[in-house]
């Protein structure tokens, strides 16, 4: 009876070891790091799995990969390589920033491992820091970079992100201090003040992306007469789309010489030429 | 008097103080060598044990002596691409030297008088393809003038990319004269119609038969693996003894070793910043990626933005089935996004509207030039979007006064650098630091060539005309040759000019770039021009080593040159002619259960000597042997003279004849007759025979091979006016075997192995 039970116990080991490696052979295993939330497991584990050439167990709570492979076929630096690949970053590896980029917004994890970028982050504080400039140049110069923003938001056919990008250039219109401009900025402004801030505000508004290239041709117009008088640094190119609105035309400003459309997007990309090349 | 001597003497030991030449020797071992790159040991060669060929490195002033010692049972040569010397030293076997013989040791020898990123390889037959390629770097001296502190002084790493195939090359280039399509199989590019179907594109498929083109794709050979530097993938932590930290910047001295491999190159940790092409400087330019043409050279210059990451440095294939790494700087490694899969059927859609029905490509007044409107940016994704989302084109437009035209005559559409955020490097980009404008007074002599060929039977030629069909093209030593090129193929062409820098008129004036390869892509017209001041005979040739070994060159005979090594340069011409002509062989038979069904064929660039044979198990079956012998006409190779010499046996029974749809009859057992035809390939390329035999009798033939159906299955059939017909269908299962069932009117029903080599 003893060595019946013995057996049968040697069997069920044996199964159940035959079961959780089916699959695998020459199966080795190592456990990793693998970053992500708890929504990400699924994708871990199959990113991981590169159809059958490995198995992957992630555990959310410990974020450690228990990882089962066929050494002679991969290895598991190729399955770390696959998961980073689906936007998670390992001790080894680190996600390329599209295929993060792509992971559903409950899918995005808090990225420890990437190192923050000195260049980008030296940038972003000037952009901040713009408001308490006391340079004359440089007020407008915000109202300006953010409209272009906007602009390569309507490219894109975008209609969430100008929605979102109008509303940054309308603090920014808001935040121009008129006493630190120059005379001939200031008549200008006062003149373009009140219909900049209606444009940007109908553009955050607008129902659809149609809606928002109509204020955004308006826009851009106060925007030329702007520029006109700013003292920018960087030369802008002032273009034309005989198309838009029914025939009608419309402009538009860009820091490219090579035209993309923002009133067509990419239905019509490059219809439109630069008509005026502002210093 | 003795003044006048001392002040020659000081002078000349002035001069040699200043120039004192040093002689940098290499020895390079040539071996036969196994290795294993994917999976299977494989024949290749090793130049010193290794593979890619050993970086050589010199320096402006230096004098290059490389000993040969070729130890292969077969002859080489090697040719120092990019490199300006005296034309004995150019290393093209009966062109500028004899084939370096087996086990004999041969000696280049040449000055080194310019800078630069350049390679060398053997150009002999395929060998390069199988390791004969390395990195050939000149530095320049630290007192020159042209010396760029923060680029000429950074840390540099020679790269020199390459692919590699488990197949021999010999049966590579054989299997792409006959038109086989494992290859695309392989690649997943097979464009059949059942995956036409699915995509929603049954009418573009249509299309593209009906204007006679096979499946076609941005290259040609599958390959297993490609490499940078002899690896997969490579850690670069430290450069000339010094470890690499944030903020470094790393020159990395590019050459594509690959035979047929265009490479996309791109880097996770930022910009590129492109410092040279082809070892000659130019202006620091800022791109997110490149396309390197097949043998051409780029210097670029990398960043790595932090502490405590690698940062991939990525070569993709232009069909993107295969990459290869270097991972530049220490720790964790950043990877980069691998490029998305091309959309075929929008390149098959692009190329449909592009080509005439007699094969010539139609531009539409695009003027397109110096891959700046890149066709291919409809198959890229990553521009264009991927092919799920349809664009909904003309909805806005509909009425308005010029919409849709417009729309369809942009020729923004395939800008890729208009289309998408990223920049990516194209020829009009590059301009050189200083002038490069050619003496005014020298006489200027225009030449046009027209890049021609086709894919069917795998024929690239330049005015229509191979190789071994043209003589050489005489220049006067110091005339400027203006060369205008317009590539009317389907595919692209990196054309390389030996011995010389060529401008390229890309409209950057005195400041035009110096190169020495030019790719060209199909309906690209482009023009280089360089001052012929070097005697001898320089090779001028597609640099795809298979559509080079299919005759896609001209020879440019610069004054009266005399190589020592060649005294008799009319014979070694005709030797050289005949290597870029080979006759290749092709057979193939199916064995099934109611009969043999086979050809053999051997044929060359223009002619063609085939049979087919139909073997019955019984005399009632028959037995039928036709021989044909043909030349092909014109620049598709759709048309096709031959005389023929048929046999057959059957045995009929008592009241049986065979009659034709013309109502003559054959009542003979056996016959034997000699033919007179033409083939001409028909749209839907179905291939209409008709033939007339000695005796009168009139024989007429459609036929189909090779349709596409689905990935795997093949469909044919054949149809005459002596009242046969025969279907087929194939499962392609490995290279050289398809499973085959068929039915044929003499033989009835059969299923079968066939063969193929």
């Amino acid at each position: 009876m003893k060595s019946n039970s013995i057996i049968g116990m040697a069997i069920m080991i044996l199964l159940s070891n035959v079961n959780s490696y089916a699959q695998i052979k020459h199966a080795q295993t190592s456990t990793m790091k693998v970053f992500g939330n708890t929504a990400s497991e699924q994708m871990i584990e199959k990113a991981g799995s590169g159809g059958r050439l490995a198995k992957v167990d992630w555990n959310g709570d410990t974020k450690m990969a228990t990882i089962t492979y066929d050494a002679t076929k991969t290895s598991a630096d190729e399955v770390l390589k696959r998961i980073a690949l689906a936007g998670f970053d390992s001790e080894k590896f680190l996600a390329p920033d599209d295929a993060y980029a792509k992971l559903a917004k409950e899918s995005q994890y808090v990225r420890t491992l990437k190192p923050v970028s000195e260049h980008q982050h030296h940038e972003h504080e000037t952009h901040s820091t713009t408001n308490n400039s006391s340079e004359h140049g440089t007020q407008l110069a915000l109202v300006t970079s953010r409209y272009f923003v906007v602009k390569d938001a309507l490219v894109k056919d975008d209609a969430k992100t100008s929605a979102a990008s109008a509303q940054k250039l309308l603090d920014a219109i808001q935040a121009v201090d008129m006493n630190k401009l120059s005379s001939a900025e200031h008549t200008v402004w006062m003149k373009v003040m009140n219909n900049l801030r209606k444009d940007a505000a109908d553009m955050t508004k607008a129902k659809d992306i149609a809606g928002q290239r109509l204020s955004f041709a308006s826009l851009s117009n106060n925007i030329y007469a702007l520029v006109k008088v700013a003292k920018l640094e960087t030369q802008v190119y002032y273009q034309h789309c005989p198309m838009f609105n029914d025939g009608k035309g419309g402009h538009w400003l860009s820091k490219e010489n090579g035209v993309k459309n923002p009133f067509f997007g990419a239905k019509m990309l490059s219809c439109g030429s630069t008509v005026e090349t502002i210093n | 008097m003795s003044k006048k001597i001392i002040t020659v003497v000081l002078f000349l030991m002035a001069n040699m103080a200043v120039f004192a030449q040093k002689v940098v020797r290499h020895d390079l071992y040539v071996r036969d060598t196994v290795v294993n790159y994917a999976g299977k040991a494989k024949r290749a060669i090793a130049v010193n044990g290794q593979i890619p060929m050993p970086t050589l490195t010199f320096t402006q002033g230096d004098t290059a002596e490389i000993v040969v010692h070729n130890e292969l049972d077969e002859s080489t040569s090697l040719h120092w691409h990019g490199v300006f010397l005296p034309n004995k030293e150019d290393g093209v076997p009966h062109l500028t030297q004899e084939p370096i013989k087996p086990k004999s040791t041969y000696t280049y020898r040449f000055p080194i008088i310019q800078h630069g990123t350049h390679w060398y390889h053997s150009h002999s037959g395929l060998q390069e393809q199988i390791g004969m390629y390395g990195s050939f770097v000149m530095k320049k001296r630290l007192d020159d003038t042209t010396f760029r502190k923060g680029i000429d002084d950074l840390p540099t790493v020679p790269i020199i990319l390459s692919e590699w195939t488990n197949y021999n090359p010999d049966n590579i280039q054989r299997m792409l004269h006959t038109a086989n399509d494992w290859s695309a199989i392989k690649k997943g590019a097979t464009q059949s119609y059942v995956e036409a179907i699915k995509e929603g594109k049954f009418k573009t498929k249509v299309t593209n038969e009906w204007k006679r083109q096979l499946a076609m794709d941005v290259s040609d050979v599958y390959y297993d693996k490609v490499l940078m530097n002899g690896a997969h993938s490579t850690d670069l932590e430290v450069v000339d003894g010094r470890s690499l930290k944030a903020g470094d910047k790393v020159r990395l001295r590019i050459s594509n070793g690959g035979a047929s491999s265009y490479f996309w190159l791109r880097y996770a940790g930022g910009k590129i910043t492109v410092v040279a092409n082809d070892g000659n400087d130019v202006e620091p330019v800022e791109v997110d990626r490149l396309l390197i043409s097949v043998s051409e050279t780029y210097d670029v210059v990398v960043t790595i933005p932090n502490e405590n990451t690698a940062y991939e440095f990525m070569a993709t294939t232009e069909d993107r089935t295969q990459s290869a790494s270097y991972f530049i700087g220490h720790g964790i490694k950043q990877l980069i996004s691998p490029l998305p899969r091309l959309k075929y059927f929008e390149g098959m859609k692009m190329m449909n509207d592009m080509m005439k029905m007699n094969g010539d490509l139609n531009d539409m007044g695009m003027k397109m030039s110096l891959n700046q409107m890149d066709m291919n940016v409809v198959m890229y994704p990553e521009i264009t979007g991927d092919g799920k989302k349809k664009v909904d084109q003309d909805m806005d437009h509909k009425g308005m006064n010029h919409g849709e035209m417009k729309q369809k005559e942009d020729p923004g559409r395939y800008n890729a650098n208009a289309l998408a955020d990223i920049v990516t490097l194209n020829y009009a980009m590059l301009e050189s630091p200083h002038s490069t404008a050619l003496p005014k007074d020298a006489p200027v002599r225009d030449l046009k060539f027209v890049l021609t060929g086709n894919m069917n039977r795998y024929v690239w030629s330049m005015d229509n005309k191979i190789l071994s069909e043209t003589d050489k093209i005489p220049v006067k030593k110091g005339e400027v040759l203006r060369i205008t090129l317009y590539n009317n193929s389907m595919m692209r062409h990196p054309i390389h000019l030996h011995g010389f820098d060529f401008r390229v008129l890309n409209g950057k004036g005195a400041k035009a770039p110096l190169k020495n390869v030019l790719d060209i892509m199909p309906m690209e017209t482009d023009t280089i021009e360089f001052l012929a001041n070097e005697e001898g005979d320089w090779f001028f040739h597609c640099h795809i080593l298979y559509h080079m070994m299919a005759g896609m060159n001209r020879v440019f005979a610069v004054g009266d040159y005399q190589n020592p090594y060649l005294p008799d340069k009319a014979k070694a011409y005709k030797a050289l002619q005949r290597e870029s002509n080979m006759i290749h062989f092709m057979a193939q038979n199916d064995f099934a259960t109611n009969g043999n069904d086979g050809q053999a064929m051997f044929q060359n660039a223009r002619w063609q000597l085939g049979t087919e044979w139909r073997l019955g198990y019984n005399a009632m079956h028959g037995y039928e042997v036709e021989t044909h012998l043909g030349t092909f006409i014109g620049k598709m190779q759709w048309f096709m003279p031959f005389v023929g010499f048929d046999y057959r046996y059957r045995k009929m029974g008592s009241d049986e004849h065979e009659k034709n749809i013309f109502g003559q009859t054959n009542k003979k057992d056996s016959r034997k007759a000699l033919s007179l035809g033409f083939m001409y390939t028909l749209p839907m390329l179905v291939n209409f025979q008709a033939e007339v035999y000695h005796d009168g009798i009139v024989r007429l033939q459609l036929m189909r091979e090779d349709i596409p159906i689905s990935r795997r299955v093949r469909g044919d059939f054949m149809v005459n006016s002596d009242l046969e017909y025969m279907a087929g269908l194939n499962y392609v299962l490995t290279k050289n075997m398809a499973f085959r069932t068929h039915y044929d009117s003499d033989m009835g029903f059969g299923v079968g192995l066939s063969l193929n080599y």
